[in-house]
């Protein structure tokens, strides 16, 4: 009895952990959004959106850092949106 | 025949000195350019600038005024791909006329990796998300900041630490954290002014105890078009002087911050709804009544709480050039602070606006602000009411 309890407790355990780890991957929703996308969600969340124009490439490079750090965006969208931004301005 | 030889010669010359004309220009052109290629290390600077003209309605007395607002130059330097230097100082007049300069923040930022940047120096505290994220005036839908929030607030502003922050999805659901370690709130003892005994300094002289302040904010945004996010932040560490007999008072304080942002088809508008509940908990202790001819001491429960909710509606999806760039904003927020305290409150806002964006970072901000409720503290209760109206601007540059 106490060996079924052990394993059920494990094969709960286990399920639970590839549960959450398999869940960590990004969604292929989040994975397919484009740079512009990603810009016209993001920046809006705060204030509005500066048209790429505003900026040079090496000015986008510096805000590009600057609102990865403050909003909290990942590596991945941080890059997307500055190639966004360099090749629209 | 000579003429044949002439015009060869002169052909060949030319060639040659276009040649030769033609290489300078491309060594030129190609020295111009190596002299402005960026290099790894990028600088830029920005800020935002705003005043007004004000009139203050307080009971029967009435002022107006145009204000000199204030001025805040952000530096940020971008070292390399890992090391990130940010620094915003504010000007101002003060009370006295004279003006002053301040630091808001300034701090380092290392990329440790995909997950997690290192900042250190002093930052905005990501204490929910108007002070960090909402405050400035080209960003803040208003000219005034909600009750209990700001330099003489109740919750902190910026303060001198250590901080670990990042983001990363789970599946669609994408979650992003901060969590540091600073100098932390001081408790005021009411010896420098004593109607604020019992009130919190945050973050603007050395530390006053060997206990350093911890805290974080985890943020939810449930949706992967990111419109929404939930964020949940808390603050604890001992607040009291050592050596005092308030050296073990410790304060505890917690926040939930709510954000909203959304494109509205049917009304032609963007939809943002914002609001923050705050809650401060400062441990039990004794304060000299100076009011009283013995002075003896008194005490209170030492708790406040403050909210505010604001919608702002931008038709910028209209075609009419004029009315996308308006926006219409409402805000309502209360203080309570504690009773039995000599500041004693419990104020109630309701503020009003309508604003002109010239471009994406210039605004016009024609508002009006009713606070009930002002005055008070210990036991002289009094009820004020104060009305503003103002029109500002304010710049991002």
């Amino acid at each position: 009895m106490k060996k079924i309890r052990f394993i059920s407790i494990i094969t709960v355990l286990v399920i639970a952990a590839v549960t959450v780890i398999s869940s960590c991957k990004t969604s292929a929703i989040v994975e397919a959004k484009s740079g512009a996308q990603i810009w016209g969600e993001t920046c809006v969340r705060c204030h509005n959106s500066a048209s790429p124009e505003v900026f040079s490439d090496v000015e986008w490079d510096v805000a590009d850092m600057h609102m990865k750090i403050r909003a909290n965006l990942t590596e991945e969208e941080a890059k997307k949106v500055l190639e966004f931004l360099q090749s629209a301005n | 025949m000579k003429k044949l030889y002439l015009l060869l010669a002169l052909v060949l010359c030319f060639g040659v000195k276009g040649q030769d004309t033609s290489s300078t220009f491309q060594r030129q052109a190609a020295q111009n350019y190596m002299s402005v290629k960026p290099g790894k290390s990028k600088f830029m600077m920005r800020g935002y600038y705003h005043s007004g003209l004000e009139k203050e309605k307080n009971g029967s007395e009435s002022t107006s005024n145009f204000t000199p607002g204030s001025i805040a130059p952000i530096l940020m330097y971008k070292q390399s791909d890992k090391l990130f230097f940010e620094a915003e100082f504010e000007g101002e007049f003060g009370s006295d006329g004279k003006f002053e300069w301040g630091m808001e923040y300034a701090d380092m930022s290392y990329m440790l990796n995909k997950y997690a940047t290192v900042r250190a120096g002093k930052f905005i505290l990501p204490f929910g998300t108007f002070m960090e994220k909402l405050h400035p005036a080209w960003i803040n839908r208003l000219s005034t900041k909600p009750l209990g929030i700001g330099h003489d607030g109740i919750i902190p502003t910026s303060d001198v630490g250590v901080e670990v922050r990042g983001a990363s999805y789970f599946g669609s659901l994408k979650l992003n954290y901060q969590a540091y370690v600073v100098n932390g709130p001081q408790l005021k003892d009411g010896a420098e002014e004593e109607d604020e005994a019992g009130m919190l300094n945050f973050g603007d002289r050395p530390d006053n105890n060997n206990d350093k302040t911890i805290g974080g904010r985890l943020g939810i945004m449930p949706f992967s078009n990111s419109m929404m996010e939930i964020g949940f932040s808390g603050l604890t560490g001992k607040v009291g002087s050592d050596g005092s007999s308030y050296e073990n008072v410790r304060a505890n304080l917690y926040a939930i911050d709510f954000s909203f942002v959304k494109n509205i088809d049917m009304i032609s508008s963007v939809v943002d709804i914002k609001a923050q509940y705050n809650y401060a908990k400062i441990g039990n202790a004794s304060f000299v009544d100076t009011e009283d001819s013995t002075e003896a001491f008194y005490t209170f429960n030492n708790s406040s709480n403050t909210y505010y909710t604001q919608l702002s509606i931008r038709p910028s999806l209209l075609n009419n050039n004029f009315l996308r760039k308006l926006e219409f904003v409402v805000r309502y927020s209360e203080l309570e602070t504690p009773e039995g305290a000599l500041w004693e409150q419990s104020p109630t806002q309701l503020a009003i606006g309508v604003n002109y964006w010239i471009d994406w970072r210039t605004a016009i901000k024609l508002g009006y602000q009713t606070t009930d409720g002002l005055g008070g503290g210990h036991d002289a209760v009094t009820e004020a009411t104060q009305d503003v109206y103002y029109i500002h601007w304010a710049m991002g540059f």
